[in-house]
């Protein structure tokens, strides 16, 4: 029998387009800066998570979705973490699911989804390189061998399973750089803790 | 036309993947002799590291960190600066690196550059793009079958190991080969260099001692020497005490054959000689004035001796 890698309607794992039906759902556009940048809906919170480079702080976003363009409100920005939260209210995607840095392991596939140049709803592949860690070990970046370019910035970095790895920020060296995704999450639980207090 | 089955999802892929990562590490080290980052080597052989030789920028005892982590001191054996290759010995080294099956580095094959530029190993996906046969070396010795990867050779992958899907070894990566472009010396080649490097200490440099352009003769004359083609190799200038010289090879000589095989470029020529070796006799046909001679000539090593 002769095996090949890439499949597209086999087995009964996930496939490249289902796993792009379900990124073009939670990955919206941003706009404010003049360039676009990518974002992610975070679940149901109504908040829209993307990198703090994407924006402008004097401005409120544009977030453009598949069904048109609305205005959101700029919740917070954490410039050393590249992160800035998004309010939109009424805006839902399906629940995110982490994937934990720690659990990565070098050469597996990851996916990067956004809109390099332009090009909207863009699936680029590759592999993890390793993860760069904080001096007390803790995971600093996601640092992954795929093609990004400007517009997959705050565009998320998916594992095979569709889990959330990382927010894509920089190109370093042609490697991709991305925030972890439990980085994030803990940025979102904490607006959402100020917020509810 | 019947398609092929798919039955792979990219979940397994990937976890396929990680594993041949996985695998490949074992048989990877960092090498700590340049500033900057580390390096990465291959246990080719037992208690053998090969590597890139610019990456490897002192001789002697080099620090070494192993797969488990451990660190060990290795000893710079010998290099061979045209292919960039390097041999280092220590004990205590892991099992080396199983090889790749033929199959597995062909053209549109899924590899992994796999390195240790620290403590862990990294990873870099990609397809063999081209095989390259005549690729020529710095001093123009020419390697068949170099492989031109679509993939990347981060800082520190030079010296580590292009991995198949199996896991093995297909060859050696190198960015400094091509250009900067991303590029891996097949496991034969490095074999061979390798094996010459232990017996010799050297690669083996078959020289006579000519340097030789490209010409055409005259229409009358190649008619006076009866020749159906008219192009050969003429001698600029004969370097004295050497193979040529003692040959009685002399400047204005237009070489025509080696061995039988036509003459038409100073490559072909070194091929001849590459493929003679050193001190082995070699047959030249040559026209020199309006006469067609054969002169004998044994090429030496040009290496022999060198300081390494």
């Amino acid at each position: 029998m002769t095996s090949h890698p890439f499949t597209s309607e086999y087995g009964s794992g996930t496939t490249s387009s289902s796993l792009v039906d379900r990124l073009s759902q939670w990955v919206v556009e941003v706009r404010n800066t003049g360039s676009a940048g990518a974002a992610i809906v975070w679940g149901k919170s109504g908040i829209v998570v993307t990198n703090a480079h994407c924006i402008r702080e004097d401005r409120d976003p544009e977030i453009v979705t598949r069904m048109g363009t609305r205005r959101g409100r700029l919740l917070a920005v954490a410039g050393d973490q590249d992160l800035a939260a998004i309010a939109v209210p009424g805006l839902a995607g399906p629940s995110i699911k982490i994937r934990d840095p720690n659990a990565l392991k070098a050469g597996e596939l990851l996916f990067a989804f956004g809109h390099p140049l332009g090009v909207h709803d863009a699936l680029s592949m590759g592999v993890l390189h390793t993860v760069a860690r904080h001096q007390n070990g803790k995971p600093k970046f996601v640092v992954a061998d795929v093609r990004l370019a400007p517009g997959n910035s705050g565009g998320p970095l998916v594992d095979a399973e569709g889990r959330l790895v990382g927010i894509n920020s920089m190109v370093v060296n042609r490697l991709g750089i991305a925030i972890p995704a439990t980085t994030v999450a803990r940025f979102i639980d904490r607006l959402r803790a100020a917020r509810a207090a | 036309m019947a398609s092929t089955t798919l039955p792979l999802s990219l979940t397994d892929l990937s976890s396929q993947l990680s594993s041949t990562v996985e695998r490949a590490s074992q048989y990877i080290v960092a090498i700590r002799a340049r500033r900057r980052i580390p390096s990465s080597g291959i246990i080719w052989r037992d208690g053998l590291i090969v590597s890139a030789s610019h990456t490897v920028r002192r001789d002697g005892s080099v620090p070494v960190t192993l797969p488990n982590g451990d660190s060990l001191d290795a000893t710079v054996v010998a290099r061979d600066p045209e292919t960039d290759i390097v041999v280092l010995r220590a004990d205590g080294l892991p099992a080396p690196a199983p090889r790749a099956q033929p199959a597995e580095s062909s053209v549109g094959s899924l590899v992994l550059a796999v390195g240790r530029p620290g403590r862990d190993a990294s990873a870099s996906f990609g397809i063999v793009s081209a095989s390259i046969d005549g690729w020529r070396a710095q001093q123009g010795r020419r390697i068949d079958g170099v492989l031109r990867l679509d993939l990347s050779v981060y800082d520190g992958f030079s010296g580590g190991p292009l991995v198949a899907a199996s896991g093995g070894a297909i060859g050696l990566n190198n960015s400094a080969l091509a250009g900067g472009a991303a590029a891996a010396l097949p496991a034969r080649v490095v074999d061979s260099i390798v094996d010459d490097l232990l017996s010799r200490g050297h690669v083996s440099r078959p020289f006579i001692g000519i340097a030789v352009h490209p010409v055409m003769l005259t229409e009358s004359m190649a008619g006076r020497l009866n020749l159906d083609r008219a192009d050969g190799l003429l001698v600029l200038s004969v370097a004295e005490d050497t193979p040529a010289g003692r040959a009685g090879m002399q400047v204005g000589d237009v070489l025509l054959e080696i061995n039988g095989t036509r003459l038409t470029s100073p490559a072909e020529l070194l091929d001849a000689l590459q493929a003679t070796g050193a001190d082995e006799s070699a047959s030249v046909r040559l026209a020199r004035a309006s006469e067609l001679k054969t002169v004998t000539v044994t090429p030496i090593d040009r290496n022999t001796g060198r300081d390494h």
